[in-house]
């Protein structure tokens, strides 16, 4: 399937790539990246979560790419390592087997990563503490702060799904006070909608975009249990402190959070399995 | 006697609602072997931060299950950094929940506290001996009924000590006091 002139493909404009394939309705299974010149951590991980949920409905996927730095990067970044079992990649010679050696030794990258239980959080937590104080000059409580909130989105991805798993890559971009990083965070589980249904008190909830609205709420989970359903509440309050931004998409619904501007935008999207999010977050400016 | 949980020993960084979960058994094995009247403490010391995850499981949970399944045990935490502090009151503000944090050797609560609550607290620490409803409502300058209320309430979160005494005219009394 053609990517439409797609140049640079982030969590914004990957939606209007899928939504060419329309991968869960049409028997598509190509996904073309020609002309691609930049993807940002947040598409890797939606387009890793988007093939391991096609392939569990047993397609044959392949990857066009035609630009030799995206080739380079997608090794580097660990998107080949990380689907190359299931997924043809063409040109098919994409050599990742040097970079993997390299995996974790860029501060300033978080190679796609699969998280299936907490005990590997710590170490990504690690470098996302280091990135933010050291190259973002984030406090050190602030820099706990976006741990915190990645924590609690990463939990999310295992806590709720059932033999599925999530992925996180994070990319520095950027000098100086124009450096900033952008942490994608994608599963391809049962989505918000499914899941808080489970519970009984948000049977209520009918569109994938009503229940981004309640899961961005305190106390709202699939479990009855009120020491749960605060991640996204928090993440939203952290990137409003910090005045980042936050994309939310599960199923057929997104939410862009512009939290300078305390204000959601929202859109339908074609259905994708899972909550897939986005966090851009800005050099820390010294008056806050 | 108290009891301690160290929670450095499980790392500096405390991340996750499963590792909350492996902790929290060792804090209901020390509030099983804990008698009425003692305290458990949870010490923070050198943890640099926990996540909400992490402060639900382990903070949360207990203290919701605390007077029914350990009536008369006291859950304090104490060393908290500026962090760890402010991630567990917003934990415990956002469940409506209080605990009683021990800082720099003085007694104070964490968590959503009513200002009520605060009060009577307040004027049970300033007391340097226990006191009973009487001695507080006419410092406090409520009603008896209302006094025992508050105190009712505390005692009822295991947040202030309720012993029998007697007083000068042979009657047996609640005296409230607060850990030390």
């Amino acid at each position: 399937m053609g990517n439409n002139h797609i140049e640079k493909l982030d969590a914004v404009s990957f939606d209007t790539f899928i939504a060419l394939a329309d991968p869960f309705k049409n028997d598509v299974n190509v996904f073309d990246l020609s002309g691609v010149k930049f993807i940002s951590p947040a598409a890797l991980v939606q387009l890793a979560a988007v093939c391991y949920a096609l392939k569990g409905k047993g397609r044959q996927l392949k990857i066009i790419l035609d630009d030799h730095s995206v080739c380079s990067y997608l090794a580097r970044a660990g998107f080949v390592s990380t689907l190359k079992s299931l997924v043809k990649f063409e040109p098919q010679h994409i050599e990742d087997s040097i970079y993997n050696h390299l995996r974790g030794s860029n501060p300033l990258l978080i190679e796609v990563t699969k998280i299936e239980k907490g005990t590997e959080l710590p170490n990504l937590l690690n470098q996302i503490i280091s990135v933010l104080r050291h190259r973002l000059k984030y406090r050190k409580y602030d820099a706990f702060d976006v741990a915190t909130v990645i924590s609690e989105i990463c939990q999310n991805t295992f806590d709720h799904n059932k033999s599925t798993c999530g992925f996180l890559a994070m990319q520095v971009y950027g000098k100086g006070t124009k450096r900033f990083l952008e942490i994608g965070v994608a599963d391809y589980g049962d989505g918000l909608t499914k899941t808080l249904q489970r519970n009984s008190k948000n049977k209520g909830i009918n569109s994938d975009l009503a229940a981004i609205d309640y899961a961005i709420k305190p106390g709202t989970s699939e479990h009855d249990d009120p020491t749960r359903g605060t991640g996204l509440y928090h993440l939203l309050k952290i990137a409003y402190k910090y005045q980042g931004a936050v994309q939310i998409r599960s199923g057929e619904g997104k939410v862009r959070y512009r939290m300078d501007m305390r204000q959601g935008w929202k859109t339908p999207v074609v259905y994708i399995p899972g909550v897939h999010i986005a966090l851009s977050l800005g050099h820390k400016k010294k008056t806050t | 006697m108290d009891k301690r949980l160290d929670l450095v020993k499980h790392g500096k960084q405390l991340w996750t609602r499963d590792l909350a979960v492996t902790i929290r058994g060792d804090l209901e094995k020390l509030l099983e072997q804990s008698q009425a009247g003692d305290a458990v403490i949870i010490d923070a010391k050198d943890v640099d931060v926990f996540d909400y995850s992490f402060a639900n499981e382990l903070f949360g949970k207990t203290i919701l299950r605390l007077a029914k399944e350990h009536p008369e045990r006291f859950l304090v935490v104490e060393n908290l950094n500026v962090y760890t502090r402010e991630n567990l009151a917003n934990a415990l503000s956002s469940l409506g929940l209080v605990m009683i944090e021990k800082k720099g050797g003085k007694i104070q609560l964490i968590g959503k506290v009513h200002p009520a609550d605060q009060e009577t607290f307040n004027a049970i620490v300033s007391a340097k001996d226990p006191v009973t409803a009487n001695d507080l409502k006419d410092k406090l300058g409520i009603n008896l009924n209302a006094m025992n209320e508050r105190l009712s309430k505390l005692s009822g979160f295991a947040l202030i000590r309720r012993n029998t005494g007697v007083s000068s005219a042979g009657r047996e009394q609640y005296r409230y006091s607060v850990l030390r």
